[in-house]
């Protein structure tokens, strides 16, 4: 079995030799990425910063990304999976099939290259985009990059991280994951967390329009959901904390404009690599942050009564 | 104002051994007498400190990765549904925040040591803290790996490395430090691991583990920090090692230090098919060396999730088991690694671990040294010490259990041999007065007037398991938390810190450095103080002894 095998951003900058980026467009979508953390910088253990570092991009289809890489591999949509079971095959010394490779686009000599390459370098990391994690395959996708990663650790040193994106995700994850167990996709409806993606993500809540009403909160899923999703938060009440106008707010029934958190309000953002950071306001704004306004609802909804009839206690299942 | 009467206090820091006695309580101590109030009537009931647990790992990345890793053992875990006074959460190996203040007050414990935190993602561990409600808190940062550290003792600068770690200390807003695996889990940042005590770390020159140990160890001490070194050994879980503990021990005299999960390291034998217990030898060198005290590190059959900043081990362990791996190596600090892993009674190393923890616990014949702890979730989980305390307290009963281990076991342990029983005074001892004064908490552990009144109540039974998991009564800073096993005041605890003096030059060589090797600004380095939530800062008054 995988797992996941990873670190924090400053172990590439100060020990990376080999970084390979799969499905991903960072100069586009992570613009500082290449020069604060990854192959620009000079680190710790890599005076010579960019010379003594080698990139490999892998990707459907050539991006910006290609010309700050040393070897591009383009591999044909929906064959990451194929693609990243070979490279297992060949780290273990397994023969692969010729014809079944050149089914990916690429060719074994290609990927017998890569392996190579990947077994020379004193620390290798995977940086692994939506490109990878969204199309066919999806999490397969990921959960076979993550178990390469994991298993070279017995030629090298070798770690492996997702690509995330969209302001404070990565928080959110974190405090889900200590108040409820559970990162995303978590339903309260018992009176305690239950997970289980794929019923109770998001996007299935909205889609099957199972919800009356809806709270968003640093997210504009009018922008991103399909169609059935949109038109369940078009139906019930949305509620929508945001600085600005977004495809959520024009159709919630309330639009509470909040300051920006990081520019008029304080707090905290995680790190794609899980490093909290702290935000400390540069402008005063004249409307609150998303926690007073959130503070003040759960105030509000405190003076109403109970509506749990339950006693003090509850354990269920097994210890 | 509250009385309890009529109960047999055990308060072995002011020697008290079962005399039937009254407590008063007023504003939250522990005071002479009170009139009026409420009277909590304790006929027939033990009256103990409460618990005190000195290394434990129940907040911040590390663990937060494990719940993540493991939604399987949430999915069977207990489950506890919000009401008015308290939140929905989840018990289970790696219990949501807010469950584990719950569970740890639901069972009589009222202080604890999150044992593993390193400086970057300290502001982390705090929030998660935050959101742990009833008990008390304090942190151990990870520093035996710190390569800014490392750097400067291979320069011989001894000075500027104490004024960093006094710096990082008070940065991180911790209340002592942790090393594990010393210069083992930097090495593993490029693959490798620290296995001889004195030999050069990977990388470095001059610097071996043994070098960090004693450093870190004096540094501690001139400090004056009210807590030991907390010590995770090198070569942890693998057979043969007692000789590397010895070793450890050895580099130790004439400091103070606290040697965490004692069990983790007391192995004889040369691989996985001749391991044994070598509790006897180990227990024989820690009774004459009062200069340390441990914790137990018990294991119990069952299901475990293995956490460690022991990068290297759990890479291992991976490769053993097969299953999941979760791994986060800290820039310049330190690492972390996370594996399932599930203790088999019928399994020969499993078997003899689980010996060795008991072992330990009655060989090593001062209770004010060792301390009962499963390195929670490493061994076993917190919520399964009273099942320790039973086996302690009935020799009977721990040879009923040698009896079902695999015949080729019994002759690589003692247990079956020994018959001391814990009495309930020393049960108070190891499970609150002992870790209380090593951690230099002089209001905790205790029942004396001055004293926070944080009180746990039991039942007198004789099945020392169900006595110690239900208490009657659980009072936390003078308040009734726990009645009846109802949750019944979540009253938010304190965090501990220590705020060791140092140089402010050093922020002059730690600047240009920090800015090299980091890659966050080092105005973002530090914890903010309103991060830390009901934060009283603990003196730094340990003098060492001429
Ligand atoms: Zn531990």
């Amino acid at each position: 079995m995988g797992g996941k095998v990873s670190c924090t951003l400053g172990e590439v900058k100060n020990r990376a030799d080999f970084i390979l980026y799969w499905g991903g467009n960072p100069a586009e979508c992570h613009p500082r990425h290449f020069t604060k953390y990854t192959i620009m910088q000079k680190g710790k253990f890599l005076p010579e910063g960019r010379k003594g570092r080698t990139m490999v991009l892998v990707d459907i289809r050539e991006t910006m990304s290609v010309k700050a890489a040393d070897i591009f591999l383009q591999v044909r949509p929906g064959k990451d999976f194929e693609v990243v079971t070979a490279l297992r095959a060949l780290v273990k010394g397994n023969r692969v099939d010729t014809a079944l490779v050149e089914e990916t686009g690429l060719k074994l000599e290609q990927l017998q290259d890569l392996v190579d390459r990947m077994k020379r370098c004193k620390f290798g990391v995977i940086f692994f985009g939506m490109g990878m994690s969204m199309t066919r395959g999806k999490h397969m996708n990921s959960a076979a990059l993550l178990t390469l990663a994991a298993e070279m650790n017995a030629f090298t040193k070798f770690v492996a991280m997702p690509m995330r994106g969209h302001g404070n995700v990565a928080g959110a994850d974190m405090v889900l994951r200590w108040t409820t167990g559970y990162p995303f996709g978590v339903n309260l409806c018992r009176g305690f967390p239950r997970f289980n993606p794929g019923e109770f993500s998001t996007v299935d809540l909205l889609v099957r329009g199972d919800i009356d009403a809806a709270f968003v909160l640093g997210a504009d899923p009018g922008a991103t959901m399909p169609q059935p999703g949109i038109d369940t938060l078009a139906r019930v009440p949305t509620i929508v904390l945001d600085p600005k106008v977004t495809h959520t707010s024009k159709l919630a029934r309330v639009h509470i404009t909040t300051s920006v958190t990081g520019i008029s309000s304080p707090g905290t953002a995680y790190r794609m690599d899980e490093v909290p950071l702290p935000l400390r306001p540069v402008l005063k704004s004249p409307y609150p942050s998303d926690e007073e306004v959130v503070r003040r609802i759960i105030a509000a909804v405190e003076k109403k009564t109970a509506w749990l009839p339950l006693p003090a206690t509850m354990a269920s299942g097994v210890m | 104002m509250l009385r309890i009467t009529g109960g047999k206090v055990y308060d072995p820091a002011n020697g008290i051994n079962g005399e039937v006695r009254d407590i008063c309580i007023a504003d939250g101590k522990v005071v002479a007498n009170v009139e009026g109030g409420r009277t909590i009537d304790a006929n027939g009931m033990i009256v103990f400190p409460g618990g005190v647990d000195i290394h434990t790992h129940v907040a911040g990345a590390a663990l937060n990765f494990a719940r993540a890793l493991t939604p399987e053992n949430q999915r069977v875990a207990a489950k506890f549904m919000r009401t008015k006074d308290t939140r929905m959460g989840i018990g289970g190996q790696t219990p949501t925040t807010f469950a584990t203040g719950y569970l740890y007050a639901g069972m009589g414990y009222t202080t604890v040591v999150e044992a593993a935190v390193p400086v970057l993602s300290a502001k982390h561990t705090h929030e998660e803290l935050r959101d742990t409600p009833i008990v008390d808190k304090a942190c151990c940062l990870l520093m035996g790996n710190n390569e800014l550290v490392m750097d400067l003792l291979e320069l011989g600068e001894y000075e500027k490395a104490k004024h960093t770690v006094a710096w990082l200390i008070s940065a991180a807003k911790t209340y002592g430090i942790k090393a594990v695996n010393p210069g083992g889990v930097a090495a593993w940042k490029f693959g490798k691991d620290a296995k001889q005590i004195h030999s050069p770390i990977d990388g470095y020159n001059k610097v071996n583990p043994g070098t960090i140990i004693a450093n870190l160890a004096k540094i501690v001490d001139e400090l004056g920090l009210p807590h030991p070194m907390h010590l995770h050994c090198n070569n942890l879980g693998v057979p043969g090692n007692v000789s590397t503990t010895l070793e450890t021990m050895k580099l130790l005299e004439g400091n103070r230090a606290h040697m965490a999960h004692l069990q983790f390291h007391a192995y004889g034998g040369d691989d996985w098919h001749t391991m044994r217990s070598e509790s006897v030898q180990l227990a024989e060198y820690f009774n004459t060396h009062p200069n340390l005290t441990c914790d137990a590190g018990a294991v119990l059959f069952g299901n475990a999730v293995t956490i460690t900043a022991d990068g290297p081990w759990q890479h291992l362990l991976y490769q053993l088991t097969g299953r999941k791996w979760g791994n986060l190596d800290v820039e310049n600090e330190t690492g972390c690694g996370i594996v399932p892993y599930t203790y088999k009674g019928s399994n020969l190393v499993n078997a003899v671990q689980w010996a060795v923890g008991l072992e330990l616990l009655l060989l090593i014949n001062d209770p004010w040294r060792i301390f009962l702890t499963t390195d929670h979730p490493n061994g076993a989980c917190f919520w399964r010490y009273p099942e320790i305390i039973h086996l302690l307290m009935h020799a009977d009963i721990r040879r009923e259990r040698v009896r079902a281990l695999p015949e080729a076991a019994l002759s690589r342990i003692y247990l079956a041999d020994l018959d001391r029983e814990y009495t309930l005074y020393e049960i108070a001892i190891i499970t609150s007065a002992g870790p209380a004064r090593a951690l230099g908490m002089k209001q905790k552990g205790h029942l004396g007037v001055g004293a926070d009144a944080d009180i746990a109540i039991y039942n007198q039974n004789p099945d020392g398991e169900l006595m110690f998991r239900y208490p009657r009564y659980v009072l936390k800073g003078g308040e009734v938390a726990v009645e009846e096993g109802e949750i019944r005041s979540t009253k938010d605890g304190h965090e501990f810190v220590c705020q060791p003096s140092y140089d402010e030059k050093i922020e002059d060589y730690l600047k240009p450095v920090f800015q090299q090797q980091y890659t966050m600004s080092f105005e973002n380095y530090p914890v903010e103080a309103e991060r830390v939530h009901g934060m009283q800062i603990a003196e730094c008054s340990y003098k060492k002894p001429n």
